[in-house]
């Protein structure tokens, strides 16, 4: 298995997501996206890790999926606070920061 | 007392009395006191002046100085004050306070009538005056030259306005003040010159060849302006709206010597300058023939001294361009006395009839024959009278002048000196002789305090020729009485001239019609071309100007202001807009962000 | 060359989901294709000799973060029967970024594709799950134990932030009403 390979699938995935970012106009849309490019990272890590044989790669990559948990849990958690203050999740609809 | 010592006295004694003056605004108000407080600073001043005078005489030749750093600049001082002892300031002081005192002391008497208020404000200008004539006169270098020069400047403006009230006095005041600081335009810009080229302020600079003519004729501009030299005598007529004593003061003896005296302490400069010598010779000569031609055609008794101040001053600035420093002095000094007392004089008849005409006097010798005696001796000395002061000083000025064999100069002088005997004449034949006018009848004689300065006058009027020995002496320049075909010359043009006067003014036995081909002559070379060229330089030349720059301050600049608001709206409103407000939107800046970091790290 | 197929397999079969979650209009099924997504990043784990972290890929993402999500979307979409939408903006800006990001990324990794050691999986030892142990409890203890504390932290404040308030706010109106004067707003 070609590292470069890995690193370019990563690299693909990545890309994915933030296409995802840039387009989705519902907020759990939007987390999903930020799902696929944390996932990217980590398959980053684990692939440089297995090269290298240092254990780092895979300690990093825990660190990142548990804090990457995190965020999730308290990102929709806001989702569901503005969900029952507005009542949509289109994220166009927080135009707050305009005037 | 040290000579500084003394002439601190003269010069702070006179200041401090017009700080007090100042301050104290019941004490000024009241009138009386503060008239003789300022007479007695006067006094106290002239004390002093004497006192260094004798001291000069005893020790010949010696100077003392008294240097105070002013302003420091790369370690040293950039300009120092301070007083200068020599000959020449000793006797400068002399005339200046004695001049003062004389005219205070008849003030005293002329200005009764006036309020208290004016009164008191008036004996302030005065000490004031005092204290920067003599800040100028004790002044080491051209830096406090020129201050002091300035302040005469204001206090000129402050007496001419004396009577502000009067649209035409303050006018003039204003005339005055305008042509003399365009002049000192020039001054200022020779006194920068003088510093750009020598590093320092000092009247005796060695000075580069390539820089010394425009240096001095600068500097010639300051004195055309302030001794009222030809085409910058216009205001001196107009100036004659102040009161009589001031004129005496300062058209006649000081003000306008100021510039002949700054002409005599910075001599070491001119001697270097050949050419600006030659431009005052010429200047100073067509001065002094054209103000006698227009002394002739005056009615205003004032108007005629003034122009005759215009006159002499010429003489003296032409002396000095042909190099003679002690002719032109010593003019200076005679020329204040008798001067002063023509004013005075020509001021205590002027009181008696209460008119400045000629027309409204005649006879007066009767009424007021100690000022006829005191004025007609001062006209003779004018005159250039032989044995009287200002035939020694007229003499050696000719005589100079035929040296340099500047024969144009000479003949214009020479011709003038016929016209000033013949308008002095004049003067004196209409005011104090023949049948007198309504107003000249009923005259009253004048008060003591009007006729003791006169008096005082009038002795070195009569004298002050057998001072020139000693005068010289004082100023360290050979003097030698030389009595040739020059002397002779000037002397007999003197007589005739006032034989001339005699016969039509007195004797009536030429009509006047005789002279009317002159006339035209007359009309032409009186003020009005030169005032309504002056007029019109200004509204074209210097409110063009004006309304340039307020053009382009309004225009340009503001616009540049207005520009720069502008674009900050503008582009204030455009960022906005990037505020979208929009979540997405950010997260699109950010995700550029990112590629460009990406990018920047892979290029390294 | 098994081993070269198995991992184009999986690496299309990886980059198809991603694509489908990205472009799916209806959200559960973008939910859905996430899941396999990251069941696929767990089969590349083991490949990449880290069975540890395909577990708990398993176990955290694919258990916990999809039903998180499907949770999430149940929650926040209450009309009954209307199909949930999932909506598109602008694309071209997107696949512009994108694309010249992957450009960026693909370019460095091909450069230095040289300076990366070639295919040493089989014979260079692979960290194994005791090394994995010993590094978290030994050298990243500091880290480990901070972790625990971010997920409690992340925890507490969820449930503060999720918790119904109870001091009088009022209830939403209904969403059909809200909702189309969110979209009122957002088109002006």
């Amino acid at each position: 298995m070609n590292l470069s390979a890995i690193l370019l699938l990563a690299a693909g995935l990545f890309c994915v997501g933030v296409y995802g970012l840039l387009t989705r106009r519902n907020a759990i849309g939007i987390l999903l996206s930020v799902e696929l490019m944390a996932n990217a990272v980590n398959i980053n890590l684990v692939a440089f890790s297995a090269n290298s044989g240092s254990p780092l790669g895979q300690v990093f990559a825990l660190f990142t999926m548990a804090v990457t948990v995190a965020e999730v849990v308290v990102g929709l958690a806001i989702l569901i606070l503005l969900f029952r203050s507005r009542g949509g999740v289109l994220v166009d609809a927080a135009q707050e920061l305009k005037r | 007392m040290s000579p500084i010592s003394l002439a601190l006295v003269a010069l702070l004694v006179p200041f401090g009395m017009a700080l007090l003056l100042v301050l104290a605004a019941p004490l000024r108000r009241a009138g009386w006191p503060a008239a003789w407080l300022s007479v007695l600073a006067a006094a106290i001043s002239l004390g002093a002046s004497l006192s260094l005078l004798a001291h000069q005489v005893r020790n010949t030749g010696s100077l003392s100085l008294l240097e105070q750093p002013w302003l420091p600049h790369a370690g040293r001082s950039l300009v120092t004050v301070g007083v200068q002892v020599d000959g020449i300031s000793a006797s400068m002081a002399v005339i200046v306070t004695l001049v003062a005192f004389c005219v205070q002391v008849f003030s005293l008497g002329y200005m009764a009538a006036e309020p208290k208020a004016d009164l008191g404000r008036y004996f302030t200008y005065h000490s004031l005056f005092i204290f920067s004539m003599l800040a100028l006169v004790f002044a080491p270098n051209m830096l406090q030259f020129f201050a002091g020069w300035e302040l005469v400047g204001l206090t000129s403006y402050l007496l001419i306005g004396f009577y502000y009230r009067k649209p035409s006095a303050a006018r003039a005041a204003v005339k005055a003040f305008w042509i003399t600081k365009f002049a000192d335009m020039g001054l200022l810009l020779g006194v920068i010159l003088l510093f750009a080229a020598t590093g320092g302020f000092s009247w005796e600079a060695r000075v580069d060849p390539a820089a010394i003519t425009l240096l001095t004729l600068l500097i010639f501009v300051g004195v055309m302006g302030k001794s009222a030299q030809f085409p910058l005598h216009v205001w001196l007529p107009d100036a004659m709206e102040g009161p009589t004593p001031v004129s005496a003061l300062l058209h006649a003896a000081t003000m306008v010597a100021a510039g002949v005296y700054l002409l005599v302490r910075a001599s070491p400069l001119f001697a270097q300058a050949e050419l600006t010598l030659e431009v005052m010779t010429w200047i100073g000569a067509i001065t002094a023939f054209g103000a006698a031609c227009i002394a002739l055609v005056q009615t205003d008794i004032k108007k005629v001294l003034a122009y005759s101040t215009c006159s002499q001053l010429g003489y003296m600035v032409a002396a000095l361009g042909a190099g003679s420093v002690l002719g032109g002095f010593f003019h200076l000094m005679t020329h204040a006395f008798f001067k002063a007392l023509l004013f005075l004089g020509a001021g205590a008849v002027i009181h008696a009839v209460h008119s400045n005409e000629l027309s409204a006097m005649g006879g007066l010798w009767r009424k007021l024959p100690l000022t006829a005696i005191t004025f007609i001796i001062a006209a003779l000395a004018l005159a250039g009278f032989p044995g009287l002061a200002g035939f020694f000083s007229k003499d050696l000025i000719l005589e100079a002048i035929f040296e340099e064999q500047r024969w144009g100069p000479y003949a214009l002088l020479m011709a003038a000196a016929f016209l000033t005997a013949f308008y002095m004449s004049r003067v004196v034949f209409l005011a104090f002789f023949g049948a007198p006018s309504e107003a000249a009848s009923r005259a009253q004689p004048s008060p003591w305090s009007m006729r003791l300065p006169l008096i005082v006058l009038a002795i070195p009027s009569l004298g002050a020729g057998l001072l020139a020995w000693s005068f010289a002496e004082l100023q360290g320049l050979p003097y030698q009485l030389h009595l040739g075909p020059t002397g002779l010359v000037a002397s007999v043009l003197g007589l005739s001239g006032i034989v001339l006067a005699y016969l039509v003014y007195a004797r009536r036995s030429i009509p006047l019609s005789a002279f009317a081909s002159l006339a035209p002559i007359g009309a032409s070379i009186r003020s009005a071309p030169i005032d309504r060229l002056y007029q019109a330089l200004y509204a074209q030349g210097a409110l063009r100007v004006a309304a340039l720059i307020a053009y382009i301050d309004r225009y340009l600049i503001d616009g540049l202001m207005n520009l720069s608001a502008w674009l900050t709206i503008v582009g204030g409103r455009r960022l906005r807009q990037v505020q979208t407000g929009n979540v997405r939107d950010y997260v699109l800046v950010l995700v550029g962000a990112l590629i460009l970091l990406s990018a920047w790290s892979v290029i390294q | 060359m098994i081993a070269a197929l198995g991992f184009g397999i999986i690496a299309s079969v990886l980059m198809l989901a991603a694509i489908r979650v990205v472009s799916s209009p209806d959200l559960v099924r973008s939910v859905l294709w996430l899941a396999l997504v990251l069941v696929m990043t767990a089969v590349l784990f083991l490949t990449l000799s880290a069975p540890f972290l395909a577990g708990i890929q398993l176990l955290l993402y694919t258990g916990g973060v999809i039903t998180l999500m499907l949770f999430g979307v149940m929650l926040t979409s209450r009309q009954a029967g209307v199909e949930i939408r999932n909506e598109i903006g602008a694309i071209s800006p997107a696949v512009l970024f994108s694309t010249i990001l992957f450009g960026i990324m693909g370019g460095a990794i091909y450069r230095s594709s040289d300076a990366l050691p070639r295919p040493a999986f089989a014979s260079a030892p692979a960290p194994d799950t005791e090394a994995l142990g010993r590094a978290f409890l030994t050298e990243h203890m500091l880290s480990f134990e901070l972790l625990s504390v971010l997920l409690l932290a992340a925890m507490i404040g969820a449930i503060v932030l999720a918790r119904r308030r109870d001091f009088g706010a009022p209830e939403p109106a209904p969403p059909s009403e809200r909702t189309a004067r969110a979209d009122e707003e957002t088109r002006s």
